[in-house]
């Protein structure tokens, strides 16, 4: 399908254009937003919100050319002066108490079956930037756990506890999550076009919190995809961010 | 910094609190109630860093921005291991960041020595040793013999860069300035 605009463009979208769209969508003016290193669909839905909704957002795109500063000191720092609006990062898994996981999987901490980067700076940006979105392109049973083999950052924490902010969402293709900071819990927020409740239920190892009907989470809309494939991907290819990926992974407009 | 610990604003409730024993718990020393992580400061003795160009006298240009002078102070000794060595280098001369000689205990001409990672602005990691290294990893026996093979039965940095490094990547090696 197709509208008519400018140019015309095609509402067919891929998972990752979703993905681009719905992080994009959490972005706020005049906010400091930012993402790490290797995080291609942030990275690019950072780009795309200041193209749509929050022209003054201070983007911090880690290992680009859109980052204020060289050393992780001065990013450390500016994390734990509060001054973070919005983070974005990935697990490897995540649970249902909002806790996730990027070091390693197994039973035994010991003898991990599988090692992954780890890191110490998700686990404090958790506690310090306002709001934190936790996003994975797998949604299946092994990725969403009722509880992380091992808890990299901690969704809740203690009332005696310094802390500036809390996990706000996950995102993942099928559905978005929201956390409910009083139950300690995530819980289903809304439904991506073309799944049902029952496939996200099959496909979640941690109960979803919801009794009544969930919300439709709204498609791309024709101006999203318009602005992602015609400014923001050749601005990523121009520009040295994720190029090949935006190549890739993008529409060409 | 040379302080003994530093509070650190997150962490609680983590796995890495439960497997390490240099990072606590500790409440305000001036409210007495509020609760953050306390983390014991690092005191290396001694720190080895590879560089893009270094002097005699131990100024340091690393080639791109990175972490270098938080690990310089950090630590009690500093080696730094150079592509090249240049008479005299200043602040105003670096690419990257500049760490000053008062910093520095040794400075070592090793050229190519990142590899097989790479280098900013000289050369690219090499893919297929990278990828030796990480099959190598997958066992104890296969790291040892790897361990064997690039390190230990190697006798001499100049001969690692004979035998290991590509050859079209080798241009005349720059003479030590003493």
């Amino acid at each position: 399908m197709t509208v008519a605009g400018d140019t015309m463009v095609s509402l067919e979208y891929s998972e990752a254009e979703l993905m681009t769209v719905l992080m994009s969508r959490e972005v706020r003016d005049g906010e400091v937003s930012a993402c790490g290193a290797l995080s291609q669909i942030p990275a690019t839905g950072l780009l795309l919100a200041k193209e749509l909704h929050a022209p003054n957002a201070e983007l911090i795109i880690l290992n680009t050319v859109f980052r204020p500063f060289h050393t992780s000191r001065q990013f450390h720092f500016l994390a734990q002066r509060g001054e973070l609006g919005l983070f974005f990062v990935s697990g490897v898994q995540i649970d249902g108490h909002g806790n996730y996981n990027l070091h390693q999987i197994g039973a035994d901490p010991e003898r991990p079956e599988v090692r992954f980067p780890g890191g110490y700076g998700g686990g404090m940006i958790y506690y310090c930037a306002r709001r934190t979105v936790v996003f994975r392109t797998e949604h299946t049973r092994r990725s969403l756990v009722e509880r992380v083999d091992f808890i990299s950052a901690a969704g809740s924490s203690p009332d005696y506890v310094l802390r500036l902010g809390n996990p706000s969402k996950v995102i993942t293709p099928k559905a978005n999550f929201r956390f409910d900071k009083d139950a300690a819990r995530l819980r289903l927020d809304s439904i991506h076009p073309s799944y049902t409740l029952d496939e996200i239920r099959e496909n979640t190892g941690f109960d979803l919190g919801v009794t009544g009907p969930v919300a439709a989470t709204p498609a791309p809309t024709a101006g999203e995809l318009r602005a992602l494939r015609s400014v923001v991907r050749p601005k990523m290819i121009e520009t040295g961010t994720y190029a090949a990926w935006a190549e890739r992974s993008i529409a060409s407009a | 910094m040379g302080v003994p610990y530093v509070p650190v604003l997150g962490l609680v409730g983590t796995d890495l609190l439960t497997r390490r024993d240099d990072m606590v718990l500790a409440p305000d020393p001036f409210d007495g109630k509020t609760v953050s992580v306390v983390a014991k400061a690092m005191r290396p003795d001694v720190a080895v860093f590879h560089v893009d160009k270094a002097d005699r006298h131990g100024n340091v240009s690393c080639g791109y921005p990175v972490e270098a002078v938080i690990l310089a102070e950090a630590s009690r000794h500093v080696i730094v291991t150079a592509e090249e060595i240049v008479d005299r280098l200043d602040e105003k001369d670096a690419t990257g960041t500049f760490v000053p000689s008062i910093l520095v205990d040794a400075v070592v001409h090793a050229p190519f020595g990142s590899h097989p990672a790479g280098m900013t602005g000289r050369y690219a990691p090499d893919k297929v040793h990278m990828e030796q290294y990480v099959a190598a990893s997958r066992s104890d026996a296969a790291f040892a013999e790897y361990l064997k093979t690039y390190v230990f039965d190697v006798g001499s940095h100049a001969e690692y860069v004979e035998r290991f490094v590509p050859r079209e990547w080798q241009q005349p090696l720059t003479e030590v300035i003493r």
